[in-house]
């Protein structure tokens, strides 16, 4: 079925407190039993600048923000416009804002979307300590149907540490704006949510990564701080700590990629977390492990590139040097995130992945995912767990062959402190011992035993997520990877419920590459979309590169932070199956 | 702790004798190994002949030293502690004074010179030991080293005027990592 | 003296790989006294890590017997930092050259002092790039014209590696000579045994660049005071020394080193994940 849900943003500039509005309504329909989405996007401020917290509340599981808000609560209109693009409004839209900040600016109005004032200023000034973000709220629980217990709750715990004092005023603003909003026009309503047996998570995508990180059995952690990426950072020091792991900040990228491989090549799983700038600082230094064959993950959450880029903001942008990036031939593996429940999935397999193989694995999320929160289905209790195949014991007059030639690829790796087995593991190219070589017949067995060992492996059905329309695969498929995932799983729903025939694939094992896997899962397949977001089509351009896509390939590429919604990927569908 | 019992500097009983005279024969063996190793490396087999064959001679050295120090338990000293007169065991090569492009002559006057410290060691020990049996163990061991030196005589004898020329090399360093 | 022999003699911690380097070149003799001090020490190989860059010096892992990791350019450091905090039981050195160390490397430097990890640094200080060459590094001299690269001299103040250890946070900075192999062992033992981060400058002449340095044998001398703990005074010390006093500990301080907590607090992951669940 076509998901009900009801959607809209808080904008307001700094003071007005819209990201807290957002937080506190998002656990307030998390605790009335709705699922939910929040992203945010904000100006380049550390404090005070203009920021949007977009929400989508639904009773399903919900996987994208939809093509338009119902509603933008503007809390002033403080630079609003800069975010004009990334919040869509229509027709039937509404635009609530404060009469005292004046109207609404007429970058918002290119859709005629309707226009209402409320008094939010005002009816907080009558309120000791009332605040107008908490006003907002009230009128927002009220046109959206969230009963007011629910906030209640969430307030009273969130405003706990301030004193019995604010949690009276914050819920009086509440309900004053809860009153007001009995004048606004309508917005779409969403039901009461049924008691679900099923047990739910309100979790980010950076949370979702760092326990796939521990759950994986990674338990140590060295990074340097960068947007969007700290928030996993901060979630995993004392996270490990609790089960035993260490986090240490780094002075660079340099420095944790090398401390992490220090760690791992001690036996200890670890990795480290970064955006595009600083997984370029570690560029080098990943070609090492592929070399040393030192087993760790690397999560890009990626953001608006090239440079410093927009850092507050999404892009699906860093798949070339993910892929590529690396000098030399440098076969390691390169996974991507398609949600924010996946992010735990995607890291918690890239550990396995990593330590199975000894080798690095990048895993690519994205602003978008990171930094959104969602209510979500509990995540599936996963049986990934690191495990690196040892060395344990020396065998009588037998050197110990560190990157010894075998079948799999893979070589028993000797833990420092196993008697017997030392050994140094070595960038410079080397023989199976790990001496340094400069002889063309050790480069050739080490390059097909690194790259032997990550295209004979089993990533059974993993590599990609695959979903058909309720009637069958048709001859349409979408082609996506990543954050651009979730509004194409809405598209194909919303197509699906009108009876179109369409097949979703969303590549989650970005590299090694699945030829053969791909073109079964296109058999039958004679018309394709390629949707990302990134502006040269990197994605697409990868396609081409490794796989026969189908002669008739649209490929659908726009730079972050915009993207394609819900909406613009169902037109294709329907254009191609007029 | 290592403390020496012997802080007067001077070497006094048998079993400290030995522990210097294995200390040292272990180096000089060893030190000729690497040399000679060095030379190979470096296409020096001239030179490096000349390393194999004292090294050769110091391990046969020291296996005699071994077997006498078998019955004897010895002091350890921490490499610092020993009484040594130099900076290392008298008779390893000081590795800073090498060189690829060593002549045949100046590789032999380096033995000799290294050869003359071990026998003048022990000489030095037999003349300042109080007790008999460290003086008479001390003067045996420094005629050993005369043999030595006799054999790098006869060798600097035997060098012709090609192996006092240090060694040329027209190409230039390479680079590397 | 102990009466009893050590577990192991120099040559248990040897690897059968030959090293590269030029015949003459003082690494040789880092690696004769780096030997010596584990076997004083008597740790057995397998829990002895040395972990090294890029560069002449940066090769001695693999000479070794004990573990050995050989990584990028100026980054053993940091490797040696992340493996000795994941594996606090294992004694873990550093390798490497003055490039490596103080220009490439810089940065890591500054804050391995810093951070005070118990980890031995021993940097092999030939005030040259030896492996492309013959460049200036940055502890060469500002009139030195050996290079191509810089065939007027650099011009600039050559880099002083303890004087910004110090200030940096180095618990433990000695300068020793290369013609000095058996006081080498001897300050590489106490750098081990002391807690922190231990920084050893050894002046290691390269006979193939800066055959000058030959002269390095004679012109070192014995640093007349012995360690101080007070680093104000070491600082002063160290600022108005020429480069060749060695063969004793500069300073030794008495700061913890860096350790992280390995023990679970409380925590299960379940108990993590239930923070998530409404």
């Amino acid at each position: 079925m076509t998901l009900q849900s009801v959607s809209l943003v808080i904008a307001g500039s700094g003071g007005a407190g819209v990201v807290t509005a957002g937080s506190l309504l998002l656990e307030a329909a998390a605790n009335a039993g709705w699922y939910a989405l929040m992203s945010r996007s904000s100006g380049p401020q550390i404090r005070g600048g203009e920021a949007a917290a977009m929400l989508r509340f639904a009773t399903e599981p919900i996987m994208s923000h939809d093509d338009s808000y119902h509603l933008l609560m503007a809390i002033d209109w403080e630079n609003i416009t800069r975010f004009a693009a990334e919040i869509p409004l229509a027709a039937d839209s509404l635009i609530v804002g404060d009469p005292a900040h004046g109207n609404a600016p007429a970058g918002l109005l290119s859709a005629k979307p309707r226009e209402t004032g409320l008094p939010m200023s005002e009816i907080a000034g009558k309120i000791e300590n009332g605040r107008p973000n908490m006003v907002a709220l009230g009128a927002i629980a009220a046109m959206i149907g969230l009963p007011k217990e629910a906030m209640q709750t969430v307030v009273e715990k969130n405003l706990k540490r301030k004193g019995q004092g604010a949690i009276d005023a914050s819920m009086e603003a509440f309900h004053a704006g809860v009153a007001a909003a009995a004048d606004l026009p309508s917005i779409p309503k969403l039901p009461t949510a049924s008691a679900s047996a099923e047990e739910r998570w309100s979790i980010t995508g950076n949370e979702a990564t760092g326990l796939g990180v521990i759950r994986g059995g990674v338990r140590f952690v060295a990074a340097y701080p960068i947007t969007p990426a700290t928030e996993i950072l901060e979630w995993l020091a004392p996270s490990l700590a609790k089960v035993g792991g260490v986090l240490v900040q780094a002075e660079d990228e340099l420095a944790s990629i090398n401390q992490i491989i220090g760690a791992s090549y001690g036996g200890v799983p670890s990795m480290t977390a970064t955006s595009g700038p600083g997984l370029s600082l570690m560029i080098e230094s990943l070609g090492l492990a592929v070399a040393a064959e030192v087993p760790l993950v690397v999560v890009d959450v990626m953001r608006v590139g090239p440079s410093t880029g927009i850092a507050t903001k999404s892009e699906q942008s860093d798949l070339n040097i993910a892929v590529y990036g690396l000098h030399g031939d440098a076969p390691h593996i390169v996974v991507a995130a398609n949600s924010v429940s996946d992010c735990l999935f995607t890291t918690q397999w890239a550990v396995h992945l990593a330590e199975a193989m000894q080798t690095p694995a990048l895993v690519l999320t994205d602003q978008a995912l990171g930094q959104s929160r969602a209510v979500i289905p509990r995540p599936a209790e996963l049986a990934f767990i690191g495990q690196r195949e040892t060395a344990k014991t020396a065998v009588e007059g037998e050197r110990y062959k560190r990157y010894a030639v075998t079948a799999s690829g893979v070589s028993p790796m000797a833990i420092p402190g196993t008697p017997g087995l030392t050994h140094t593991a070595d960038g410079l190219e080397h023989n199976e011992f790990g001496t340094p070589s400069s002889q063309s017949s050790d480069h050739q067995a080490q390059m097909e035993k690194r790259l032997r060992k990550i295209t004979q492996f089993n990533y059974g059905d993993h590599w990609a997520e695959i979903t058909d329309s309720d009637n069958g695969p048709g001859d349409i498929a979408i082609i996506t990877w990543g954050s651009s995932t979730g509004p194409a799983r809405e598209a194909l729903q919303r197509f699906s419920d009108s009876g179109g025939r369409a097949r979703l694939i969303s590549v989650r094992l970005i590299a090694p590459v699945q030829p053969e896997k791909m073109a079964a899962a296109l058999e039958g397949i004679s018309r394709a979309m390629v949707v990302e977001q990134s502006h040269s089509g990197q994605f697409y351009r990868m396609l081409r590169a490794f796989y026969d896509l189908p002669k008739e390939t649209l490929a659908m590429h726009q730079a972050g932070p915009l993207g394609f919604g819900p909406a613009r990927i169902l037109e294709q569908l329907n254009s191609w199956s007029a | 702790m290592n403390t020496a019992s012997n802080r007067d500097g001077l070497i006094h009983t048998i079993p400290e004798l030995l522990a210097h005279a294995l200390a040292m024969e272990t180096e000089a063996a060893e030190r000729y190994g690497e040399l000679a190793q060095q030379m190979e490396t470096h296409h020096r087999d001239d030179v490096a002949t000349i390393f194999r064959r004292l090294e050769k001679a110091e391990t046969k050295h020291l296996a005699e030293i071994t077997e006498m120090c078998s019955k004897v338990e010895l002091p350890h000293y921490a490499p610092w502690d020993f009484k040594w007169t130099g900076a290392e065991s008298p008779e390893a090569i000081d590795i800073g004074r090498v060189h690829y492009q060593l002549s045949v002559r100046e590789a032999i006057l380096l033995a000799y010179e290294h050869e003359r410290s071990a026998a003048e060691f022990y000489a030095g020990i037999a003349d300042t030991a109080t007790a008999a049996d460290v003086k008479k163990l001390a003067r045996q061991f420094a005629d050993e080293e005369q043999e030595h030196i006799g054999w790098l005589e006869d060798w600097l004898a035997k060098c012709g005027p090609g192996d006092a020329v240090a060694v040329d090399d027209p190409d230039p360093p390479l680079g590397q990592e | 003296m102990e009466a009893v022999a050590r577990k192991f003699k120099p040559k248990d911690f040897k690897s059968e790989l030959k090293p590269i380097w030029c015949p003459g070149c003082g690494d040789y003799t880092v690696l004769n006294a780096l030997t010596r001090a584990l076997a004083e020490l008597e740790l057995p190989p397998e829990e002895v890590a040395v972990v090294s860059g890029i560069g002449c010096s940066s090769r001695i892992p693999a000479y070794t017997s004990v573990y050995g990791f050989h990584g990028v350019h100026g980054r053993a450091l940091p490797v040696a930092t992340g493996l000795k905090l994941a594996r606090p039981e294992l004694t873990v050195l550093v390798t490497g050259g003055d490039g490596d160390g103080f220009s490439i490397g810089g940065n890591h430097f500054l804050h391995a002092c810093r951070r005070n990890v118990d980890i031995t640094y021993i940097v092999m200080d030939n005030q040259v790039y030896g492996m492309t060459k013959g460049q200036a590094s940055p502890t060469t001299a500002p009139d030195w014209e050996g290079s191509k690269l810089t065939p007027e001299g650099t011009g600039i103040n050559p880099f002083q590696p303890l004087v910004v250890g110090l200030a940096s946070g180095a618990n433990f900075i000695a300068r020793v000579s290369s013609s000095d192999p058996v006081n080498m062992a001897q300050i590489i033992v106490e750098a081990i045994r002391h807690p922190g981060f231990s920084l050893v400058q050894v002046l290691s002449p390269c006979v193939t660049f800066r055959p000058e340095q030959a002269e390095w044998r004679d012109i070192v001398r014995t640093a007349v005071v012995d360690f101080t703990g007070d680093a104000a005074r070491a600082a002063r010390r160290l600022m108005t020394d020429d480069g060749f006093n060695v063969g004793k500990v500069l300073y030794k301080g008495e700061r913890p080193p860096f350790r992280p907590e390995h023990e679970p607090t409380d925590g299960s992951i379940a108990e993590l994940e239930a923070r998530f669940a409404l």
